[in-house]
């Protein structure tokens, strides 16, 4: 078997830089609701600072990516894994945009006295940050099945943002919400029905790279 | 298939117990740049030999199944190799002018089919050198000798040499791997230009040339061929997991 060994060690690498990339948009994702339902803008201002690290991450992964695509001249699979590094990336890095937003929510709320907490915002999140770390699981261990369930789970967080759009609906009109809250509310759950479509996108180029066609 | 110029069927080749080739299936399209690849050894070369008979010289060489040039065997009996030959022209990977004039190289084939005509002689040979790209460079030294150029120059006008017989095909065996970059460069843009009126097949170690230039790619392992499609399929999502471990470089 012919080795290429640098070559090798190079596409490992590229895989641990977006693990690493993708841990720290989950748990800016994580954070961000924790910060919108405390209202704890100092947490929020963390998270909108710490998303400049998620920026740089992309940055230096599109740069390696094509450092690599010079020097190593990929084709086939190589040349995939590595077409699907570039576009996966600016999905994360749109999702890490989706939490620093939320974190915004959280910093022009400031203290509101009627939070309404509805526990669909909470499984919303913990459905959408399983989904990324299905999504990066799929692509390291070249799963497709993975993959797959991810699209499929698109589904449920779609579900959920229907009924917290029903619940938020219907607590206007009983006069139990906040105008403000609301409407912060509301936008938070579709910046996390986003960060679901983000994931399927990175579930489809996972599948690229492993098939050799995009999922239409 | 409709455009094509050669339908090779269950092509064998022995050379004396080795077999070299083994039931080689492939059609060769008009106007495409065909690119055999595969590690030494393969039969790639042996496999472009075939198609104008080269391998004939070779008495230990014995061949089965059918190589049809437009219909036609190009292995049966009483066949015309001399003119398989003008209308299948070939280019070697070393360039190999004639000790000779450059003029009197590209006048070389036609002169050789009895053409004495110093007229139609000259407008042949401006001809050709203009299609493979040469023209400006030596139109003002067609009388000096023809080992005066440089590699680059030299490989256009064995090109010129073989498009001087108005051939359909033109096959190359690595036509560039003695060549500089740019002498490179400027046989692969000749190779694109020259497929709108030809036929190319085309030997080469380099898979970034067969990617660039080529349209279909063959991939050949052990005297069989492997994998057959559009290049960029080829290169991208190919279909077969040896072709993938091959031009991927984890081979072995």
């Amino acid at each position: 078997m012919t080795n290429r060994t640098q070559f090798d060690y190079e596409l490992e690498e590229l895989k641990l830089s977006l693990i690493k990339m993708g841990d720290l948009v989950i748990k800016n994702i994580h954070l961000s609701l924790k910060s919108f339902i405390e209202m704890n803008s100092d947490l929020a201002n963390k998270i909108i600072k710490d998303d400049k690290i998620v920026n740089q991450f992309e940055y230096d992964i599109e740069k390696d990516c094509m450092r690599i695509i010079l020097k190593e001249q990929p084709v086939a699979r190589d040349l995939r894994l590595i077409t699907s590094v570039l576009k996966m990336i600016t999905d994360l890095e749109r999702i890490g945009d989706h939490a620093a937003d939320i974190s915004k929510l959280t910093v022009f709320m400031e203290k509101n006295n009627k939070p309404y907490l509805v526990p669909q915002v909470n499984k919303m999140v913990d459905e959408s940050e399983k989904m990324i770390k299905m999504a990066l699981e799929s692509f390291v261990n070249q799963d497709q099945n993975i993959a797959l369930k991810v699209i499929d789970n698109d589904d449920i967080v779609d579900d959920y943002f229907t009924e917290i759009q029903h619940l938020v609906a219907e607590a206007i009109r009983q006069d139990n919400i906040d105008a403000d809250y609301a409407i912060y509310l509301m936008m938070a759950a579709k910046y996390l029905e986003r960060i679901g479509d983000h994931a399927v996108n990175i579930a489809e180029w996972v599948i690229f790279s492993i098939v050799g066609h995009h999922r239409n | 298939m409709e455009n094509s110029v050669f339908t090779i069927s269950n092509l064998n080749l022995h050379y004396g117990t080795f077999q070299a080739l083994n039931n080689i299936n492939i059609d060769i399209e008009k106007n495409k740049v065909t690119a055999l690849i595969g590690p030494s050894g393969c039969g790639k070369s042996t496999f472009l030999r075939c198609l104008n008979r080269m391998n004939d010289q070779n008495d230990k060489c014995k061949i089965s199944g059918n190589v049809l040039y437009h219909s036609e065997d190009v292995y049966q009996k009483n066949y015309d190799v001399i003119s398989l030959r003008t209308k299948v022209g070939m280019v070697f990977q070393k360039p190999n002018p004639f000790p000779m004039t450059i003029f009197d190289n590209v006048a070389y084939g036609p002169r050789c089919q009895g053409l004495k005509n110093k007229n139609q002689l000259y407008k042949i040979v401006e001809s050709s050198l203009k299609k493979a790209a040469l023209w400006e460079e030596v139109k003002d030294r067609l009388k000096e000798s023809a080992m005066g150029l440089s590699g680059g120059q030299q490989q256009r006008l064995c090109i010129a040499r073989a498009i001087a017989m108005e051939p359909e095909v033109i096959l190359m065996d690595e036509p560039t791997s003695a060549l500089d970059p740019i002498a490179t460069l400027k046989i692969e843009e000749l190779i694109n230009d020259l497929k709108k009126n030809y036929a190319i097949v085309i030997v080469t170690h380099s898979m970034q040339q067969a990617a660039r230039i080529s349209d279909n790619t063959a991939f050949f392992l052990s005297g069989e061929l492997i994998e057959y499609n559009q290049t960029d399929v080829v290169f991208t999502a190919p279909k077969e997991s040896k072709t993938e471990d091959y031009i991927t470089g984890r081979f072995g």
